[in-house]
């Protein structure tokens, strides 16, 4: 166990080195200079110089990664090129919203995809099930913004029932009417991103159910005479989740950064849509902390889904 | 020659890969056809956001620019974009496959590590920085595709070469002394081509909407339609929640997306179960 998730925690500190190197280089590849957004046409040549100094900027590539490294192991993500804070009190004032959008994310994947994804492989190949398996083609496949613009127009066009955009009503209040505003902002964002993953759930945990009832130890269990309840319950469901477990903490871990669409269309203020601000502010240092956050992100998604895995199977032996 | 025949007898009965292969052409042909016929929508007219009628068949938008015609140049980027990111990804992928599934050793290893972690790459994300810095071209935002969905292929490639290069035909060939690119591009690649094949089309879907969401976020080609060029601009008018809405101008690009999409998938699908014995039902 020991030996397993030392190797584990290996691998993912090397994706995390890797990606957020290959994001130093590549920010720094952009054409052109962040800090002419900086400065107005009346600043002399040395001052825009200072500047360049100032931000570190002046000093060959090489030298400018060696410094970055170095002050991240203590810490320090810099300093955000627009908005001149640091970027850890940045970034720390997105996390949040994208945590929240992703609980509720997985909220609805976890009860009503694998609800559903039960409810059709214990109704294969009947009507139910046919009609769950079209809309669940239909969901894979479906562009995420179509969904925003569709929920868009039936909740807040139609029946305006639902806010248009952003987190919260300004100016931000307290206590429970707050948390209120933000639950009713918090509903459409929530299910169009949660569509792509909610049809793969259903469809991973149909298939996988549909498997595990033809396997032996069903038979075996039904023969000890259990009832179908205490088999469903006991051995097939635990089973059958393992596929959906895998593929859920896989996409919930990318999707901190991949919610960039859905995050621009409802204005929800997380780091998918920082990332987007950034690149069009060339804000090196708030690029290169959010690539940092979502490369952790998935590392410890990735690593939590093998330890649930190995908990819903007993077979598999960590560090084997 | 008898697999061959058995793959065609199951493809033709596969309900959903024929509406899947049938919707494919529609695309292709529109997208292939149509511009010669449509001239491409450009500058401005003076009947601004027209609903459908019998002269737009599918409405105008805020330029006064018939949106039928704008879907149609549209479904030409798509098809463009998705088979030139095929085609790199392939280029990319296919190779890197063969040699982490047939060679052992550290190279083997290397490559798959390489897999390992491009797999887990926030790519929405970097494909934004990417776009934003090559500039926005359609060219180059199917170039960016295709460079970044390879490790799906590589690992698809990978994965079932492992299964061929363990087969006696490539021992004999071994034996045989053949070279190694000849045992690998001939006996392994061919053999192996099934789920290869299966998965590029699976890019192909994918890249329509990777393109979809870049041009929708405005790092798209400003000089050619794509649907989600036009999604960004009626975006941009706030067309999904305006008063009258001009439902059309939104509902029908995201409708192509969808259906493009759907029927890329239907085809993949179909042929990994017919290609695959054990799908044949």
């Amino acid at each position: 166990m020991l030996r397993y998730l030392i190797r584990r925690i290996g691998r993912g500190i090397l994706t995390i080195f890797v990606s957020v190197t290959l994001v130093f280089f590549i920010v720094r590849a952009m054409p052109s200079n962040p800090v002419t957004l900086m400065i107005s046409p009346q600043m002399s040549e040395e001052a825009q110089q200072a500047l360049m100094v100032s931000y570190g900027l002046d000093k060959p590539k090489s030298v400018q990664y060696v410094l970055y490294m170095k002050e991240l192991l203590h810490g320090n993500l810099g300093t955000s090129f627009s908005k001149r804070i640091p970027v850890t009190e940045y970034l720390a004032e997105k996390l949040p919203w994208t945590l929240l959008l992703l609980a509720a994310v997985m909220v609805i994947v976890i009860f009503v995809g694998i609800g559903v994804g039960l409810f059709a492989a214990a109704h294969k190949g009947k009507l139910a099930d046919r009609l769950i398996n079209i809309v669940v083609t239909m969901g894979i496949s479906v562009f995420i913004p179509f969904m925003a613009f569709l929920l868009l127009y039936i909740f807040a066009f139609k029946l305006r029932i639902c806010p248009t955009g952003g987190a919260y009503t300004p100016p931000k209040g307290a206590g429970l009417s707050f948390y209120l505003d933000v639950g009713k902002h918090l509903i459409l964002p929530a299910v169009a991103l949660s569509i792509t993953n909610l049809a793969n759930a259903v469809l991973y945990t149909r298939n996988s159910m549909i498997d595990v009832l033809h396997e032996d130890y069903i038979r075996t269990a039904y023969s000890k005479g259990c009832d179908s309840k205490r088999v469903m319950k006991v051995h097939a469901i635990k089973n059958a989740l393992i596929p959906t477990v895998t593929v859920i903490g896989m996409q919930i871990g990318i999707m901190v950064g991949g919610a960039t669409v859905t995050e621009t269309v409802f204005s929800w203020p997380g780091i998918g849509r920082l990332v987007y601000d950034s690149v069009n502010a060339l804000d090196y240092p708030v690029l290169q902390g959010a690539f940092l956050v979502m490369a952790v992100a998935v590392v410890i998604m990735s690593l939590l889904t093998d330890l649930v895995v190995a908990w819903l199977d007993p077979r598999i032996k960590l560090g084997g | 020659m008898k697999e061959r025949k058995g793959f065609l007898y199951y493809f033709v009965r596969n309900r959903n890969g024929m509406i899947g292969l049938i919707g494919v052409s529609i695309i292709v042909a529109i997208g292939l056809i149509g511009p010669i016929f449509i001239p491409k929508p450009d500058g401005y007219t003076a009947d601004i956001l027209i609903a459908p009628c019998a002269q737009h068949w599918l409405g105008t938008d805020n330029l006064g620019l018939d949106i039928f015609a704008e879907l149609v140049w549209g479904a030409r980027t798509s098809l463009y974009v998705s088979i030139l990111a095929m085609l790199i990804s392939g280029v990319i992928g296919i190779p890197l496959g063969l040699l982490c599934g047939y060679t052992r050793g550290w190279l083997s290893e290397v490559i798959d590590a390489l897999i390992d972690i491009f797999m887990t790459l926030p790519m929405l994300p970097l494909m934004i920085i990417v776009a934003a810095i090559m500039g926005t071209s359609i060219t180059n935002v199917a170039l960016i595709l295709g460079i970044f969905s390879w490790p799906q292929l590589a690992r698809v490639t990978k994965n079932s070469t492992l299964k061929i290069r363990e087969m006696p035909y490539i021992e004999a060939a071994n034996c045989l002394g053949l070279s190694k690119p000849r045992i690998l591009f001939k006996h392994v690649l061919l053999n192996a081509s099934g789920p290869v094949f299966v998965d590029m089309t699976l890019v192909m879907a994918s890249a329509v909407l990777t393109e979809a969401s870049l041009s929708f976020l405005g790092l798209g080609d400003p000089t050619t339609w794509s649907w989600g060029t036009i999604l960004k601009r009626a975006w941009g008018q706030n067309a999904v929640i305006s008063s009258p809405n001009p439902w059309w101008w939104w509902l029908m690009p995201s409708l192509c997306i969808v259906v493009y999409v759907v029927c890329f998938n239907l085809l993949g699908t179909a042929l990994n179960d017919c290609l695959n014995p054990k799908g044949r039902e």
